[in-house]
C-alpha cells in the first residue's frame, strides 16, 4: 500500500515547521541559513509528492528551478555571511543589530 | 513495503532536521543536513522523481553543504559559543512553528487531498529523457533566467567578498 | 458741464486734491492749504449750481457683480441732495478758509488740509450715495477722515485716545448699519434707495431700527454718544465742519433717505431715542468748564432734536433744524476757536471774561449764534426749533414736555457759557491780552452769522429745496398759538436765571452754591464712561482671556501642535519597532502570515 498524498502533505509540513523553529530559536547565522534551506527542501518535497499524484510536470520542474535558485542564494549569502563576520567580527544575530533605530 | 520505507525514511528525515536545529556544534548540524538531505532524495526516488533525486544529492549535498562547510571552516567557529538558553524564546519559538505546523495540517486535512493512489502514468521525473525534453521545450525561458541569475550571483559573490580595503582602492 | 459731469467733479475734486497733497505736498504746507481751499470754493460752486440749476437726476454704475448680486456706484440727486450738498459746501468753504488762519503756524498743515480733502470726498459721497452699499463705503471713510483729524496732534495720547474711542463707538454703530443692510437686502432684494421708494418696500421693524444704529452711532445718540464730547480733542475747525454740522448730520440725512423703510413702531422708538439724548447732553453740558465741550454736549442736545423731529414723521422738520443748526453750531464752534486763538490755546470758561470789548467781531457773531440757538424769535433757530415744537405738540405731549424742557436746559447753559466767556472782568492773563484774530478768521464768522439770522424764512429759500421744506409742519390756530407762548416763557425762564444765577467770578457758581445739585449732573456725566469702562475691562476683556486661553491651548496647542505630537507619537512606536533583530524580524513576519492566512481563510 503506497502512502498517501496526506502523509507525504504532513511529512512537509513537519520538516518545514522544524527549519522555522530553527530560524526563530538559534543565534548563528549560518545555523539559520541552514534551516533556512531545509525549509526550502520541504517545499520542495511537497511540489513533488503533488507532481506525482497528479500526474503533472509542472511540480518536478518547478523543484529544478527551485534547486538552481537555492544554490545561488547560498553562495551569495555566504558571502554577505563573510563580509559581515569581517566588518563585525561576529556571527551572533542578537550582536548585529545595528540597523537599530 | 513502500510504507515501511515511506516511514522509516520520514523518521530519519525528521530526526536528522531536529538535529539540525538542536545541535550545539554548527559542524554536527551540517552534517545532520546532509543526512536529512539523503533522506529526502530517497523519499525522492520513492515518488519516482529519479532526476531529482540525484539532483538533490549532487548539487544540493554535494555543493551547497559543503559550501557551507566551507564557510563554517573558514569562520572558525566549530567549538561555537554555549548555548545560552532563553526560555521565552525558545517558548515562543516553540509555539510559533507549532502554529505554523497545525495550520498547514489543517489545510492538507481540509483539502481532502484523500487517499487516492499516485497517478496511472510515470512520472515525468522518472525518465530524464522526458524531463530534459520538458524543460527545453516548455519551460525554456525559466532556464535561459536562471543562467542569467546564475551570472548575476557570480558576479555578485565576486563583489561582495572582495576585501574592505580593496573597495577604497583609487583606480 | 452736464449735471452729471458736476456731480461728478464735485465729488472726485476733493479726492484729487487729498491724493495731491499726500502724494506731492507733505512739506509744502501754503500751497497744500492753497490747493484744499481752491477745491473747497470750487466744490462750494459745484454744489450751488447743481442745487439752484433744478437740475435733479439719477444715475448709477455697476461696479461688481457676484453673480445676482451687484454693488453699484450712483448719483441719486433730488432736494433733499440738493440741500444736503448745498449746506455741506457752505460750511466745508468757510470752515476751509477759517483753517488757513487758524492753522497758519502748524507744523502738520498739509496733513490736516489733506484731511479735511478727503472727508469733503467722504462726506459728498454719502450726500449723493443712491444705494445703501455705497453709503456705507463712505460712511466709514468719513469715520476715518474723523479719527484722521482728531488726531491731527498726535504727539499728545489724549487726542490718540479720542480717535481710537470715536472709530471704535463708530464701528460699533456701524455694525449694526452694516446688519440692516444686509437684511434690507434680504428682505427686499434691493439696495438701491431709488428702487426701494418705488417700489414700496417690504415693511418690517427690524431693518429700520437696525439701520438707525448707524445713526446712532454716527450722530452720537444715546448710548454711543461718549465719542463726541471726546472728540473735541481736535483742533476747533475740524470740531466746526465734521462734529458739528457735516457728518453728525449724515446720521440724520441717511434717517431722512431711508424714509420709504419706516414703520410706526421703529419710529417710536427713534423719537424716544432723540428726545432722552437732547435731554441727556443738556443735563451734562450744564457743568462743563471747557468750552468746546459745552458746545459738543449742544451738539449733541440738538442732534437729538433732529432724531426726534423724525422721529415723529417729518422728514423736513428734520431737515429744516439740520440746516439752521449747521449755521449757528459753527458758527458758535468757529467763534470758540476765535476765542481760543485769542487767549492763547486757553480753553477753560473760568479763566476768560471780558471778552466783549477786547473782540468785538467775535462777540457779536457769538451773540447772533446763541440768540439762534435758544431760540429767539425772528432768527433761524426759532423757526427750526418751533418746527419741532409744533410737531411735537402734535404727535406725542410726552416728547413735547421733554423737548420744551431740554430747550430750557439749553437757554440755560447757553446764556452761561456767553455770560462768562465774554461778560464780566477778565479773569486771566491771557484773557486780558486777548485780540481779535487775522480777516480770515472773522469773515467766515461774518457770513455764518449772516445766515443764522436770515436762515430760518424758509419761504425766501429758492425753490430747488421745495421738496424738502414743502414738508415743515406748520401750526395754525390754537396749536400756534400755544407753542409760540411755550417758546418765549422756555426762553425767557431759560436765559433769565442763567444771567442772574451766574457770576464771573473765576469758579463755577452752581459747584459753589450746591454741591449735590452739581455732583448729581457730574456724575451723569461720566456714567456712561464708567459703564463702558466696567463692560470693556471686565465682561469683554474677560471673554477675550478665555479666547485667547482656548486659541492657544486649544487650537495652537491641541490641534496644530498635537496632530504632529501625535504623528511624532506614532513615529516613535513605529521605530519600536526596528530592533535590527532577525529573529524580531521573523517574528513579525510570521505574524503577517497568519494575517493573510486568515484573511484567505475566510476568517478575517
Amino acid at each position: 500500500m503506497k502512502p498517501s498524498l496526506d502523509a507525504y502533505v504532513m511529512l512537509s509540513a513537519a520538516l518545514f515547521a522544524i527549519g522555522f523553529l530553527g530560524v526563530l530559536v538559534r543565534r548563528n547565522t549560518l545555523v539559520i541559513y541552514m534551516c533556512l534551506e531545509l525549509m526550502l527542501v520541504a517545499a520542495t518535497l511537497a511540489l513533488v509528492a503533488f507532481s506525482r499524484f497528479n500526474g503533472t510536470e509542472d511540480g518536478d520542474v518547478f523543484v529544478f528551478f527551485i534547486l538552481t535558485v537555492a544554490a545561488a542564494e547560498v553562495a551569495v549569502g555566504l558571502a554577505i555571511i563573510v563580509a559581515l563576520f569581517r566588518a563585525r567580527r561576529t556571527v551572533e544575530v542578537d550582536r548585529l543589530d545595528s540597523m537599530r533605530h | 513495503m513502500d510504507q515501511i520505507a515511506f516511514i522509516s525514511l520520514s523518521v530519519f528525515s525528521l530526526a536528522c532536521a531536529l538535529g539540525v536545529v538542536l545541535s550545539k556544534n554548527t559542524v554536527n548540524g551540517a552534517m545532520c543536513l546532509l543526512l536529512c538531505l539523503a533522506g529526502i532524495a530517497g523519499l525522492f526516488v520513492q515518488l519516482h522523481a529519479y532526476f531529482l533525486a540525484f539532483i538533490l544529492v549532487w548539487v544540493y549535498a554535494g555543493a551547497v553543504v559543503a559550501l557551507f562547510l566551507f564557510i563554517i571552516m573558514l569562520l572558525d567557529m566549530q567549538g561555537g559559543q554555549p548555548w545560552r538558553f532563553r526560555l521565552v524564546q525558545a517558548l515562543a519559538g516553540f509555539m510559533s512553528a507549532a502554529l505554523l505546523l497545525a495550520g498547514l495540517g489543517l489545510l492538507a486535512v481540509r483539502g481532502r487531498l484523500g487517499a487516492g493512489p499516485p497517478a496511472g502514468h510515470a512520472a515525468v521525473g522518472s525518465s530524464l529523457k522526458l524531463y530534459a525534453y520538458q524543460l527545453f521545450t516548455t519551460y525554456l525561458l525559466p532556464v535561459q533566467v536562471m543562467g542569467f541569475l546564475l551570472l548575476i550571483a557570480m558576479l555578485g559573490v565576486i563583489v561582495i567578498s572582495r576585501r574592505m580595503g580593496e573597495a577604497e582602492d583609487p583606480r | 458741464m452736464t449735471p452729471l459731469n458736476t456731480a461728478l467733479f464735485v465729488l472726485i475734486a476733493p479726492l484729487a486734491s487729498a491724493a495731491l497733497i499726500t502724494l506731492f505736498l507733505g512739506r509744502r504746507g501754503e500751497i497744500a492749504s492753497a490747493v484744499s481751499v481752491i477745491t473747497a470754493a470750487l466744490v462750494a460752486c459745484g454744489a450751488f449750481s447743481l442745487a439752484f440749476g433744478g437740475a435733479r437726476f439719477n444715475a448709477a454704475w455697476e461696479w461688481l457683480r457676484f453673480g445676482s448680486f451687484a454693488v453699484s456706484i450712483g448719483f441719486k440727486f433730488d432736494d433733499l441732495a440738493a440741500l444736503m450738498l448745498s449746506v455741506v459746501g457752505v460750511i466745508g468753504l468757510c470752515v476751509h478758509v477759517y483753517s488757513l488762519g487758524y492753522m497758519s503756524d502748524d507744523a502738520g498743515k498739509a496733513r490736516y488740509f489733506g484731511g479735511l480733502s478727503i472727508f469733503m470726498f467722504s462726506m459728498i459721497g454719502i450726500v449723493l450715495a443712491d444705494n445703501l452699499f455705497m453709503m456705507f463705503i463712505f460712511w466709514d471713510l468719513v469715520g476715518f477722515s474723523s479719527y484722521f483729524l482728531i488726531n491731527h496732534w498726535r504727539e499728545r495720547k489724549s487726542a490718540s485716545d479720542a480717535a481710537k474711542k470715536a472709530f471704535v463707538v463708530n464701528r460699533v454703530g456701524d455694525f449694526g448699519f452694516l446688519l440692516g443692510i444686509i437684511l434690507c437686502y434680504r428682505v427686499n432684494g434691493t439696495v438701491s434707495l431709488s428702487a426701494l421708494g418705488a417700489d414700496h418696500a417690504v415693511y418690517s421693524r427690524l431693518v429700520p431700527l437696525l439701520l438707525f444704529c448707524g445713526a446712532v452711532g454716527k450722530s452720537a445718540q444715546l448710548p454711543l454718544q461718549v465719542w463726541l464730547p471726546d472728540a473735541m480733542e481736535g483742533p476747533t475747525p475740524v470740531s466746526a465742519l465734521i462734529h458739528a454740522a457735516t457728518m453728525v448730520a449724515a446720521g440724520i440725512y441717511m434717517l431722512c433717505r431711508i424714509n420709504v423703510l419706516m414703520v410706526p413702531q421703529a419710529q417710536d422708538v427713534i423719537a424716544w431715542v432723540g428726545t432722552l439724548t437732547s435731554l441727556y447732553a443738556a443735563l451734562c453740558a450744564v457743568t462743563q468748564r471747557d468750552i468746546k465741550k459745552v458746545l459738543a454736549y449742544s451738539t449733541l442736545s440738538q442732534l437729538g432734536y433732529m432724531v426726534a423731529a423724525f422721529g415723529m414723521g417729518s422728514v423736513g422738520a428734520a431737515m429744516f433744524h439740520l440746516t439752521t443748526h449747521a449755521f449757528f453750531k459753527a458758527l458758535l464752534f468757529l467763534g470758540a476757536g476765535s476765542v481760543i486763538l485769542g487767549c492763547h490755546h486757553e480753553q477753560d470758561i473760568f479763566r476768560m471774561g471780558g471778552l466783549r470789548g477786547r473782540m468785538p467781531v467775535t462777540f457779536w457773531t457769538f451773540t447772533v449764534a446763541v440768540a439762534a440757538i435758544v431760540g429767539l424769535p425772528g432768527l433761524a433757530g426759532f423757526f427750526s426749533k418751533d418746527a419741532i415744537l409744533v410737531l411735537a405738540f402734535e404727535s406725542n405731549r410726552a416728547v413735547f414736555a421733554v423737548l420744551a424742557f431740554t430747550a430750557i436746559l439749553t437757554a440755560f447753559y447757553m446764556l452761561r457759557l456767553w455770560k462768562i466767556v465774554f461778560l464780566g472782568a477778565p479773569q486771566g492773563e491771557p484773557a486780558r491780552h486777548a485780540h481779535e484774530g487775522s480777516i480770515s478768521l472773522t469773515a467766515p464768522l461774518v457770513l455764518l452769522a449772516a445766515l443764522s439770522a436770515v436762515g430760518g424764512y424758509w419761504r425766501a429759500y429758492p425753490k430747488a429745496f421745495e421738496g424738502v421744506f414743502s414738508q415743515i409742519p406748520e401750526a395754525e390756530g390754537a396749536t400756534h398759538v400755544i407753542v409760540l407762548v411755550t417758546s418765549i416763557i422756555v426762553l425767557a425762564v431759560g436765559a433769565g436765571t442763567a444771567l442772574a444765577f451766574y457770576a464771573v467770578d473765576g469758579r463755577d457758581t452752581l459747584e459753589g452754591k450746591s454741591r449735590s445739585v452739581f455732583g448729581l449732573l457730574v456724575a451723569l456725566r461720566t456714567s456712561f464712561d464708567t459703564a463702558y469702562d466696567y463692560y470693556v475691562a471686565e465682561v469683554q476683556q474677560r471673554t477675550a482671556m478665555v479666547l485667547n486661553f482656548l486659541d492657544v491651548v486649544g487650537l495652537a496647542g491641541i490641534v496644530v501642535r498635537g496632530l504632529a505630537g501625535a504623528t511624532e507619537f506614532v513615529g516613535f512606536g513605529v521605530r519600536a519597532l526596528h530592533t535590527g533583530r532577525l529573529n524580531n524580524y521573523v517574528y513579525w513576519f510570521l505574524g503577517g502570515v497568519v494575517v493573510l492566512w486568515a484573511y484567505a481563510a475566510g476568517i478575517l
